[in-house]
């Protein structure tokens, strides 16, 4: 081979593992990575029964309830269309607030309840003064929204 | 246009003058913009409704951790110049930017450890940009220790060019990983797909402390650089006259 | 990465896939001779993940939430420990330079030099995992996708590290520096491999995972080879 030819074959051959690389890096995608479901969709019967996958949403205001003295724990999680109630036994993170959001990992019962073996909270990444903050909630009946309407910054 | 700018950039005394006459231009506007911001973040910006005063460290975090990744390319953008065209100076400035790159990184991930305590209420989650930064900490450190591993300054200069160059297209790759791998682990920002959001009133120092962050960088690297080239070229016949 | 600057001086009688079949050939038969490495590899491997029930817990319900990191760690150090003799001999008695000479890209001789490598080092640990695992209460049936996902991975630890065993080529703390050189490029590697063998051990299906652990392998192979043939030029120089 010449210089030339080398050349070339290098250059087809980085084009042509660069696109392989990225072609299966977009089959991943195609798969549902994280078996991540949302309560409409559980509700539409998308997700499985009794197979471990994450159910995420909001905590319903007013659903929460504790057994007293016990770590049994009952709440619905909601995406304002649809309801799921959570069975729950353990620690819940500080996070875990009502209207905070929540993802639970766990299976679906035959009964409609999804039983948690873990919860997660996730706090929100809005930064914003007091009073602001105020009237956003009174706009949207005293929940703060997923995306409230403010300027953007780029990530850290 | 001709390629004479590009040979003259090359030229170490040329360079070294030159750095020598722009570090003023970048050093007073970095300590103007510094301070305004450092006051108008502390003083002026209103606390956050969930946070309070903690979140005023956003104003040093925040600017660290984005110099810390601009650093890295700065650094491999120059590796690769020397590299390809065999400059000398360009090393001079790939080296000169790896210190710089790692105390940013270092600031970034002590800041965004002060920050955890009242967010998370502990010093550290393995929260993806934290994790990030730490890797890229130890992309820098890696490039440090191959370079004080070789002795022959020509052969640790190209050889840590190319870690630089492979780390560039690593970087991305373990940004995104990293990423993936915490939104299995955590709670995936499903609620949150969107960047996070601030009004123009907390966001204005933040981006001043940016532009003053990246003016000290470039103060910062104009010094380094000439020490650098007179430490390389000490030998010269050049420097005799510039220092005498 | 200047592929063609020494090609034109030398005679090219030699062609590409006979030289890397020779490669190919000369290390098996080594590895034949000399065993040795190999099996301080897998000893380190086992003695590793032994550790870990005497230090954590001895029940088989606890190791087996952590066996996927328990495994990837001993894999990727023991992979490490290999790497730092991948190119040594070679450097040594003269041989990587008779490479640089011969006319044929360096990139590809140093490929088969990696695949070689992994074969002898990559592939035993992976065999070795699954049965590690059940030392860490993993069922027997999650063996088909351990062994997948270990395999890709160690390939693709192999290529990586071998960039940094060409730059750490002769250097008097080499070993150090280049765990700390490939760690920090590995990390993509343990995430989507420890993660795939996670979900092959809960029963779920790791699809997504291993293909982007294949993602990486393929990458590395276009990219890493060339790093480390500008390493290893740089290096001999």
């Amino acid at each position: 081979m010449t210089p030339r030819q080398r050349r070339v074959t290098l250059v087809v051959g980085i084009l042509a593992g660069v696109s392989i690389a990225g072609a299966l890096a977009l089959s991943a995608f195609r798969e549902n990575v994280m078996f991540f479901f949302d309560p409409s969709q559980v509700a539409a019967g998308e997700a499985p029964i009794d197979k471990r996958f994450r159910l995420g949403g909001m905590v319903r205001p007013g659903s929460v309830d504790r057994q007293a003295g016990s770590l049994e724990l009952q709440f619905v999680v909601t995406d304002f269309q649809q309801d799921v109630p959570v069975r729950y036994s353990g620690v819940v993170p500080d996070l875990f607030r009502e209207n905070q959001g929540v993802v639970a990992h766990g299976r679906l019962g035959t009964d409609g309840i999804f039983v948690a073996d873990e919860i997660l909270a996730k706090h929100d990444e809005n930064y914003m003064p007091p009073e602001v903050a105020r009237a956003i909630k009174d706009k949207h009946g005293g929940v703060m929204p997923a995306n409230p309407d403010l300027r953007s910054v780029p990530e850290t | 246009m001709g390629w004479a700018w590009f040979h003259r950039f090359g030229s170490p005394p040329h360079l070294y003058r030159l750095a020598g006459t722009l570090t003023p231009w970048f050093a007073w506007p970095a300590a103007i913009l510094i301070v305004g911001a450092l006051y108008l973040g502390l003083f002026v910006a209103p606390p956050d409704y969930q946070q309070g005063d903690g979140f005023r460290i956003i104003y040093v975090h925040a600017p660290s951790a984005w110099l810390a990744v601009m650093i890295y390319a700065v650094m491999a953008i120059a590796a690769g110049v020397g590299l390809i065209w065999r400059m000398k100076v360009a090393h001079a400035v790939a080296v000169s930017c790896a210190g710089v790159g790692a105390w940013f990184t270092a600031v970034s991930l002590v800041t965004g450890m002060l920050w955890g305590k009242p967010m998370w209420g502990t010093y550290w989650v393995w929260d993806p940009r934290l994790t990030a930064q730490l890797v890229l900490l130890f992309l820098f450190l890696g490039y440090m220790g191959l370079r004080s591993g070789i002795e022959d300054l020509g052969r640790a200069d190209r050889a840590s060019a190319v870690l630089a160059l492979v780390g560039v297209i690593n970087l991305p790759i373990i940004r995104y990983s990293v990423e993936w791998w915490n939104s299995i682990h955590q709670a995936p920002s499903v609620m949150k797909m969107d960047q996070p959001s601030m009004p123009m009133e907390m966001l204005a120092p933040l981006l001043m402390m940016l532009l003053g962050f990246s003016l000290y960088f470039g103060a910062v690297l104009l010094v380094r650089v000439r020490a650098e080239i007179l430490r390389r070229e000490r030998s010269a016949a050049w420097i005799r006259e510039v220092l005498s | 990465m200047s592929e063609g600057l020494h090609t034109q001086e030398v005679s090219r009688d030699t062609r590409l896939l006979p030289k890397c079949a020779a490669i190919v050939v000369r290390d098996l038969q080594l590895l034949v001779r000399r065993p040795g490495q190999m099996l301080q590899i897998l000893g380190f491997f086992v003695v590793v993940t032994v550790l870990f029930p005497l230090g954590y817990s001895p029940e088989l319900g606890k190791l087996r939430l952590i066996a996927p990191g328990v495994l990837w760690v001993g894999a990727l150090l023991a992979s490490l420990l290999a790497l730092e003799g991948l190119f040594r001999d070679d450097a040594e008695d003269g041989t990587l330079e008779q490479w640089l000479l011969c006319g044929q890209p360096l990139a590809a001789l140093l490929l088969a030099k990696t695949a070689v490598h992994w074969l002898l080092t990559g592939l035993p640990l992976t065999v070795l995992a699954p049965l590690l695992a059940v030392t860490l209460g993993v069922s027997i049936e999650a063996a088909p996708g351990i062994l997948l996902a270990l395999g890709l991975g160690t390939l693709a630890l192999s290529l990586i590290g071998s960039i940094a065993a060409g730059l750490t080529l002769g250097l008097r703390r080499g070993g150090v520096l280049l765990s700390l050189l490939s760690l920090p490029l590995a990390v993509p590697v343990l995430i989507f491999g420890a993660r795939a063998t996670e979900l092959v051990i809960q029963g779920d299906s790791p699809t997504a995972a291993l293909y982007l652990l294949a993602s990486l392998v393929v990458l590395a192979i276009t990219l890493a080879p060339l790093a480390a043939a500008a390493a290893v030029r740089i290096g001999l120089e």
